[in-house]
């Protein structure tokens, strides 16, 4: 099937979503599912050998001609969103039905469709100013999906938050694509590598999408918005909308010159972000926030990749330049799955037990085997464990920072410290989801609500078990990965189309092998635990008898040591109550990692702000003789401008 | 048929000598204390005792208290099979090999605060807390190591890379990747296998409900990956490929040995450090790596 008619049909199944979605839930889901569905075989088409897609209208819109195109990087972008977009469908029909919120289901359901249709409109569109329509369109599609539950504070919070962070990429955006049609004179966009004078504009852009990618530092709206959104939609935007961020930084690298700082300021970046973001996931004591900063790490490991495909086209180094943007390509897609399958995890969490404190938490595996199970598929997937796909896809961003230090390159001096920052965040990502998988889901459970969890039905569990398979799958054969990879890679550089394939197939066999002698050895240990006799008791604890649920080891104390060597990042607040006589009680301590970034630099930055509108304010006072002055004194000023305009 | 053979000559190389080493160091403690001290093969009694026993499972532990220690250690005999034995190459082998061995370093550690986190006991979850924490450092320093050979050899496979000398910065590699070896494996000064204090401890902490064969599958491992970090650090240093086969086992065997009775030795010397103090020396680990790393660096292109 070609391409087109699948882009129509999920174009027409997506809006139909989105107009009938608010009164019929199950037509919506069907048309959901068909819409997304239909997207993800597009790309398939184009990612299995089909043609680059491109269709130009006859009509205009807004003034311009339609101008639409599928090539082997957008296609990419567009399976992942097929993906997440309908699974995420599948999961807030149980999730979020209209039983338990009747008020915003229904309006959820609209802004559901309404968002993927604009993503795709953003993956699909060559044309500055079409772009820049469905980039707003999703931006505002996201903030009214994050602010379902408007009636709470915080969510009202945080999706103010995200519009205003939001708009002032968008404002980047809107200069940076202002700027290129003004010099390239239309709003066209495609290839334009062999114009030097447009480089600088990449700064505006790189500005732009950072902010919509949640790279540091300018993560400060990531952790709020994704914590308080319903979780099928933080898994869409983990998921996908980061991946937005980058999806332009990949393209306009690609399709325009890029200055020669980029490679390596982009790398930087990225390398930064990732192991700040991890710190302050590991510090955090809310699942989803916790969630939320891993995502701008894994984010900063993308951008790792695509700093350093810039620095090897830059360099004409094709070896370890087609193997970081592979590398970064791939964790894109990783990404989105088992961050998407994460937080549909922390969903089922919070459904059943209505926390998402890690304190109030614990012994979920119980009642919930099968989210226990899948949420610790996806923390061994996202540490890039073997034999899961993040191993794949960090390993091949890994030997292409190998690449620089091989070859006595230059760029090593920035690939050889960002290999050693990507090593420490990648330990700090086990600390981190070792303390949230153990601390949610095993142990004692610490308080009631988590003794009485009940497991998540059948639709919030088939999306998770389809989402752990794909990691299974992806990390077990990345070499069937390769050709779409590389194909990607061809239309982002095309001197990188031919050349030798990672030895993926190797790779994929010892995974493989890994895979199957991990399920042996587990069932035969088991099976010769059982042969012995097992038998339960209570866990030791020096001999003490009667331990309970408040002595296990919490989160904040699992995360102390590694935190602590990050406090002066961290900033945590602290209240203690210290005990007091020989009968002490009512002791405490209490500690919070604030968003640093908001709290200690934006806030106050945006307080002087603030104080400068309050000071413009006092123009204003509703007194129409002053109102009369200004104007008198306007004209004359610009009478005068005139008169020497006119002199001279 | 060829080719199996000595694959499973190295495999059994492998898992038969590992548990020697612990045996060894215990001798060499016993003969400084001037002790008798227990019997060099004493881990082999133990392990065959353990196989036997029967398992006490806490009443809180799921499935995944018997599985963790599995995968784990069949992550430690994978990641074993990719380094080269002397002259015994390691198989598989592919480019990028070596990572393949850093990541199945993490999945075992994974696996093992897993089980430990499963009996909600906070011996427990202070010896896995402390495992993964100083494991940041380690994995950061032997990261430099692992980058600081790859420039030297201008390879990312490990038969590659281990057949080389580590050339300048060799002496400055051991010392890195000998405290490597020693946190790693949870040795004095970072850890002490015998204290019988829980609130002291890393590795045995993490342990401690851990009975009966799956208890036994975690000792295997644990001496296997203090024999894999022994084979690393005298292959890293040693000029192994230039060698001819027989003198290379020889050689293999004696630094192996070397550097086991070198932890014996420091074992008995010194005393566990503050866990504060931990930190500290690991950073100087990661630095004696990094500037052979710079060592590398300025000696040009291979």
């Amino acid at each position: 099937m070609s391409v087109a008619p699948l882009l129509l049909l999920g174009l027409l199944a997506l809006g139909a979503a989105t107009g009938l979605g608010p009164r019929l839930p199950r037509v919506w889901l069907a048309l959901t599912v068909a819409g997304t569905a239909a997207l993800l075989a597009a790309a398939v088409v184009v990612l299995a050998g089909g043609a680059d897609w491109e269709w130009r209208s006859g009509f205009a819109v807004g003034g311009e001609a339609l101008h639409l195109r599928l090539d082997g990087i957008s296609a990419l972008f567009l399976g992942l969103l097929g993906t997440v977009g309908g699974l995420g469908a599948i999961y807030a029909r149980e999730y979020w039905s209209d039983e338990q919120q009747p008020d915003s289901a229904p309006r959820g359901r609209r802004w559901w469709g309404s968002i993927i249709l604009s993503m795709g409109f953003v993956l699909l569109s060559s044309n500055g100013l079409h772009f820049l329509i469905a980039w707003e369109l999703f931006a505002v599609s996201s903030f009214f999906l994050i602010t379902l539950e408007r009636e709470r504070r915080e969510v009202r919070a945080a999706g103010w938050l995200y519009l205003a962070a939001s708009h002032a990429g968008t404002l980047c955006l809107f200069a940076f694509f202002a700027a290129l049609a003004a010099r390239t004179g239309s709003w066209d966009l495609g290839p334009l590598r062999d114009r030097p004078d447009l480089a600088p504009l990449f700064w505006l852009a790189f500005a732009g999408f950072a902010v919509k990618a949640g790279l540091f530092p300018v993560h400060i709206w990531l952790p709020s918005a994704h914590a308080n959104a319903p979780s099928h939609v933080s898994a869409l935007l983990s998921g996908v909308t980061l991946k937005m961020g980058l999806y332009g930084l990949i393209r306009f690298g690609g399709w325009l010159p890029v200055p020669a700082a980029a490679g390596w300021i982009v790398m930087a970046v990225g390398a930064v972000s990732a192991v700040f973001g991890i710190a302050f996931a590991l510090a955090q004591n809310d699942l989803k926030r916790l969630l939320a900063y891993c995502s701008v790490e894994n984010v900063g490991i993308i951008t790792v990749g695509i700093g350093g495909a810039m620095l090897g086209a830059a360099h004409g180094a094709a070896p370890w330049g087609r193997l970081l943007l592979a590398g970064a390509l791939l964790h894109i897609l990783n990404h989105g799955l088992f961050k998407s399958l994460l937080f549909f995890g922390a969903g089922s969490v919070l459904h059943a037990t209505g926390t998402r404190e890690l304190s109030r938490l614990g012994g979920l595996w119980r009642s919930m085997p099968w989210t226990a199970g899948l949420f610790a598929v996806g923390a061994a997937a996202i540490c890039g464990l073997p034999p899961l796909n993040g191993f794949v896809s960090e390993w091949l961003i890994y030997l292409g920072l190998f690449g620089p230090a091989m070859s006595h390159h230059p760029a090593a001096w920035v690939a050889m410290p960002a290999a050693l920052l990507l090593a420490t965040a990648g330990a700090l990502a086990l600390a981190t989801f070792l303390k949230a998988g153990a601390v949610v889901f095993l142990g004692a459970p610490r308080t009631q609500t988590a003794e009485r969890a009940h497991e998540s039905g059948l639709r919030m569990r088939a999306p998770m078990l389809a989402l752990a398979a794909v990691c299974l799958a992806i990390g077990l054969a990345p070499s069937w990965l390769w050709p779409a990879l590389a194909r990607a890679v061809g239309t982002w550089n095309p001197a990188w189309v031919a050349g030798a394939p990672p030895p993926l197939l190797t790779l994929s066999l010892a995974q493989v092998g890994l895979a199957a002698l991990f399920v042996a050895a587990g069932a035969i240990l088991w099976r010769r635990a059982r042969a012995t006799g097992m038998r339960r008791a209570l866990t030791w604890d020096c001999g003490y008898s009667r331990p309970t649920a408040r002595m296990q080891y919490t989160g904040g104390s699992f995360a102390a040591i590694a935190a602590g060597w990050f406090s002066w990042l961290l900033q945590p607040a602290r209240a203690q109550r210290r005990p007091h006589g020989p009968f002490p009680e009512g002791a405490s301590r209490i500690e919070r990692v604030p968003e640093t970034v908001l709290e200690r630099l934006v806030e106050p930055a945006a307080g002087g702000a603030r104080r400068l509108a309050r000071a413009a304010r006092r123009l204003q006072h509703g007194r129409l003789q002053f109102y009369l002055l200004y104007l008198a004194a306007g004209l004359t000023a610009l009478a005068i401008l005139g008169l020497v305009e006119a002199m001279r | 048929m060829i080719a199996i053979l000595p694959f499973a000559l190295r495999l059994a190389c492998w898992l038969l000598l590992a548990p020697l080493l612990p045996g060894i160091i215990n001798r060499v403690k016993a003969w400084v204390a001037g002790r008798r001290g227990p019997p060099v093969l004493q881990l082999y009694y133990d392990l065959a005792r353990l196989w036997q026993k029967s398992v006490v499972l806490s009443v809180l532990a799921s499935p995944a208290f018997v599985a963790g220690p599995a995968v784990a250690w069949v992550a430690l005999v994978a990641a074993a099979m990719l380094v080269p034995l002397g002259p015994a190459a390691g198989f598989p082998s592919f480019q990028g090999d070596v990572l393949l061995l850093v990541y199945l370093l993490a999945l075992a550690r994974f696996c093992i605060a897993w089980a430990a986190l499963e009996t909600g006991s906070a011996f427990e979850g202070m010896g896995a807390a402390r495992e993964v924490s100083y494991a940041v450092l380690t994995e950061a320093a032997l990261m430099t190591a692992i980058l600081s050979l790859s420039v030297q050899t201008g390879s990312v496979t490990l038969n590659t890379m281990l057949a080389h000398s580590s050339g300048p910065g060799a002496l400055l590699l051991a010392a890195g990747l000998f405290s490597v070896l020693l946190a790693e494996n949870c040795r004095v000064p970072f850890d002490d296998p015998n204290t019988h204090l829980e609130l002291t401890m890393i590795h045995e902490a993490m342990v401690l409900d851990h009975s009966g064969p799956p208890l036994a599958v975690v000792l295997h491992g644990a001496a296997l990956k203090l024999l894999l970090f022994a084979v690393l650090l005298s292959e890293a240093v040693l000029p192994m490929g230039r060698l001819a086969p027989l003198a290379a086992t020889a050689v293999l065997a004696a630094a192996v040995a070397l550097v086991t009775v070198g932890v014996g030795l420091v074992e008995s010397l010194l005393a566990r450090f503050a866990f504060r103090r931990v930190p500290l020396l690991l950073t100087t680990a990661f630095l004696f790596c990094l500037f052979a790393l710079l060592l590398a660096w300025k000696g040009g292109a291979p």
